[in-house]
């Protein structure tokens, strides 16, 4: 009689938690009808397919070919195969975080462990401290703007002009840096955003030369008093900028500025994957996020994020707007959840992460 | 009847989600306030909630690593260490550090290395060119090093972690003070050496509060140590009611300090607080007293050392400062290692020489408990249980979500040419009722 009693209070509970949450956490199945691009068809590469090392920093679709940046050298993905090249071929330095082809000259600039590198023509030009005037040898990031080539370095930015072949510095002396620790730069409209660690995000007029600094207004840095202040930290790992809109990495969340008003994302409050935010790029619209729990893509109101499950080659990708969630399983995924450098080519997407690089097909 | 399997349900529903509630209140009673930061001294804690607080937990590695196998073929344990050994102002607390992290390195041989095979330290200066801790960095990747420690310096520690992120070797800083080291969330370190945050805590609450001085004139170096070593203070400063009545900088290398002092001197402040480097500390309390300034004396930590007492001579009678270790507690680790680093280096060891002995020992340990892998030895290092609470010849070792040494730092007060330590006063920490909570 208990027993049957039970059973009967059982299943009006469990009827009770079915009906609360058809209520109140009704999904919408419009939530992945957004601007946003949805990949699929992943297939991951990794050291068995030619990759020098699984451990993937960077990926910049060139043409037919993919420039991939490894800790042992620099692969190259063309008619199926890998290539690699190392230093001992003419590369500054094995170690490859950054890369980027100048849209003039079709020039590949290679940001190194070890120094900048320019490829062209076949053949590797190498700078670092001692024969040019380059900030630093380690090289977080190389971006090419018209003549221009800048890096982000330890030592401060770096603005190489290709056509004196001369570097100009930027440091704390002369921008409005705290310090001249840079780690992050990217072209946009008639400016240069550099993100300075400390520093937030540094302004360069590129017709007035003229620097302006974009901070955290609280000055704190255990805290973001307001999301929507400013940048949501002043340790800043990452800037690009597209469709008039400048989007800002940091290791505590994201950032966005439309040239007036700035908006915070927090893993709490949005889609977004992490708040630790290894490297941004955007394009169109959109945001694609590399975190160190997946890869986000936004365009500042709906979300998509792709993972990979722990223990098998599967994942998930989670669609979110406001607080309708979406998930639906991918198989295969990408190739690690830590993802380090993306980009993107009409109907491609190249992932780079910490176990592999990934490739995934827009999803028509 | 059916009527009471309803009530029945939504009973359950409630207490399901006040259950969580109350459990999700419990979990967060017991979180660490970021540097162990006293209620009163958090900032906007009196006005205003902020909308997110970090540090609260620490940062996971999520990344590749953990599967990777030792080596089979290696002759050595190689371990990296970065300091000022060379062309620096302060060599002199290189030279010590990198003596600490040595004797630790010989005990370890002396008891059959690493399973047999002998640690080796691959040594490192920090002073080049611009940037230079970034490259060291690198050569320590090429070098194969497990993890590595150090260094004094805040903008070479800042410029080599973030290095050190890319290559993924584990860094375990023993003598960078700068709080905003920690502040960027990165988990590929620690910090075994209290910081600027906890001295400034203790510096202003036993002016103000301890020593009741309310016109409080700083002078300080115009680097980075200055800038940001003071600013912990000055914020608790102005929040306890008395901000800085003036604030003079110097560069270092400067001997001549009377103009800034003749400002102070204007603004009739009723105690001066220095922040500098031993040489100039040391002459600034000299040319105070030289121009009749009898006031009392406070000053950052770099004037607990020897430098400075030979400069200083009986001018530094009084003088108060923070020191991040006591010389002279009663820990048997302390007395041995004292009695092995003098018998080694003829010398006594400083702060950054005990830190640095005790945060190798901490590397050492960590390499024997999981082997050769960085991403393993990162784990260990970072877990907040395996060596929470360590006892080092420096005392308790605590870390906080940030990986922050927020252990005990000590009041140094000069008294017949010693200084003579003690504990600092007793802050009101805070309450699981602060916001952010």
């Amino acid at each position: 009689m208990i027993f049957t009693r039970f059973i009967k209070y059982l299943k009006v509970t469990v009827l009770t938690i079915v009906i609360f949450s058809i209520c109140f956490l009704k999904f919408d199945l419009n939530a992945q009808n957004s601007s946003i691009p949805v990949f699929g068809n992943w297939k991951n590469f990794t050291v068995k397919d030619g990759l020098p090392s699984d451990k993937t920093y960077c990926v910049r679709i060139d043409g037919d070919r993919v420039l991939v940046g490894t800790h042992d050298g620099l692969a190259v993905y063309e008619n199926n195969t890998w290539k690699t090249y190392t230093s001992e071929d003419g590369l500054a330095h094995n170690g490859v975080l950054s890369i980027d082809v100048c849209k003039l000259t079709g020039d590949v600039w290679i940001g190194t462990m070890g120094g900048l590198t320019r490829w062209v023509s076949g053949k590797f030009e190498n700078f670092n401290q001692f024969n040019s005037g380059m900030p630093n040898d380690l090289i977080y990031s190389v971006i090419c703007d018209e003549k221009y080539v800048w890096v982000a370095t330890g030592g401060g930015a770096g603005q190489y002009n290709t056509h004196t072949k001369k570097w100009e510095i930027f440091t704390e002396e002369n921008a409005p840096m705290h310090e001249p620790w840079t780690y992050g730069v990217c072209a946009g409209d008639d400016n240069i955003y550099i993100a300075a660690w400390g520093g937030g995000v540094i302004e360069y007029a590129k017709k007035t030369k003229k620097f302006r600094d974009h901070v955290d207004p609280d000055g704190n840095m255990e805290i973001d008093l307001f999301p929507d202040d400013g940048v949501v930290h002043d340790i800043t790992t990452g800037t690009s900028w597209a469709n008039g809109n400048l989007w800002v990495a940091t290791y505590f969340g994201l950032s966005k500025y439309d040239g007036v008003h700035w908006k915070g994302y927090f893993d709490h409050d949005s889609g977004l994957a992490s708040n630790f935010i290894n490297y941004v790029k955007a394009e169109g619209s959109v945001a694609y996020l590399c975190t160190d729990k997946g890869l986000s893509c936004t365009d500042g109101t709906n979300w998509v994020t792709y993972t990979k499950n722990k223990n098998n080659v599967n994942g998930k990708v989670v669609f979110t707007k406001g607080e309708n969630i979406k998930e639906i399983t991918m198989s295969p995924s990408i190739s690690h959840n830590f993802t380090l450098g993306v980009d993107i080519k009409k109907d491609v997407i190249w992932v780079a992460t910490s176990k592999g690089i990934s490739r995934g097909e827009l999803k028509k | 009847m059916k009527r009471h399997y309803w009530v029945f349900g939504i009973f359950i529903l409630f207490f399901m989600f006040q259950g969580e509630k109350i459990i999700g209140q419990e979990k967060k009673e017991k979180k660490v306030m970021y540097g162990n930061t006293p209620d009163d001294f958090f900032p906007y804690n009196n006005f205003q909630k902020a909308y997110k607080y970090h540090f609260l937990e620490p940062v996971q590695f999520y990344g590749a690593g953990r599967e990777k196998l030792p080596p089979k073929d290696i002759k050595e344990v190689r371990i990296g260490f970065l300091g000022p050994l060379d062309g620096s102002p302060i060599v002199p607390l290189g030279k010590q550090m990198l003596n600490g992290a040595t004797l630790a390195i010989l005990e370890a041989n002396r008891k059959d290395g690493y399973n047999g095979i002998p640690y080796k330290l691959m040594i490192h200066n920090d002073v080049g060119l611009w940037g230079a801790a970034a490259n060291e960095v690198v050569k320590m990747d090429g070098e194969k090093v497990w993890v590595w420690l150090g260094s004094i310096d805040d903008t070479v520690s800042h410029v080599a972690l973030r290095a050190t992120l890319k290559m993924e070797i584990m860094m375990v800083c023993t003598g960078d003070p700068d709080p905003t080291f920690t502040e960027t969330s990165i988990p590929w370190m620690i910090r075994v050496i209290s910081d600027d945050r906890q001295s400034g805590y203790a510096l202003a609450s036993y002016i103000f509060n301890k020593e009741k001085h309310k016109r409080v004139a700083v002078i300080r170096t115009n680097s980075r140590y200055g800038r940001v070593g003071i600013m912990e203070y000055s914020e608790v400063a102005t929040r306890l009611g008395h901000p800085m009545m003036i604030e003079e900088r110097f560069n270092e290398g400067e001997e001549d300090f009377k103009m800034q002092l003749a400002n102070i001197q204007r603004s009739k402040p009723d105690a001066v607080l220095i922040w500098g480097n031993a040489k100039e500390s040391a002459l600034i309390v000299k040319q105070i007293r030289a121009m009749g300034m009898a006031l009392p004396i406070f000053a950052s930590d770099r004037v607990v050392s020897e430098e400075f007492l030979k400069i200083a001579g009986s001018d530094a009678e009084g003088i108060v400062s923070t020191s991040p270790y006591n010389p002279d507690a009663d820990n048997p680790k302390l007395k041995k290692f004292r009695a092995d680093y003098i018998k080694q280096y003829n010398q006594e060891p400083n702060a950054f020489a005990a830190h640095a002995y005790d945060g190798m020992n901490l590397i050492i340990k960590a390499i024997q408990k999981v082997g050769l892998n960085r991403v393993l030895i990162r784990d260990v290092l970072t877990d907040l249980e395996t060596f929470q609470g360590y006892e080092g010849v420096t005392g308790k070792i605590i870390l906080d979500g940030s990986w922050n040494d927020i252990g005990d730092v000590f009041i140094a007060k000069m008294k017949n040419g010693k200084f003579n330590y003690s504990s600092t006063p007793k802050m009101k920490r805070h309450s699981s009722k602060s916001v952010g909570y």
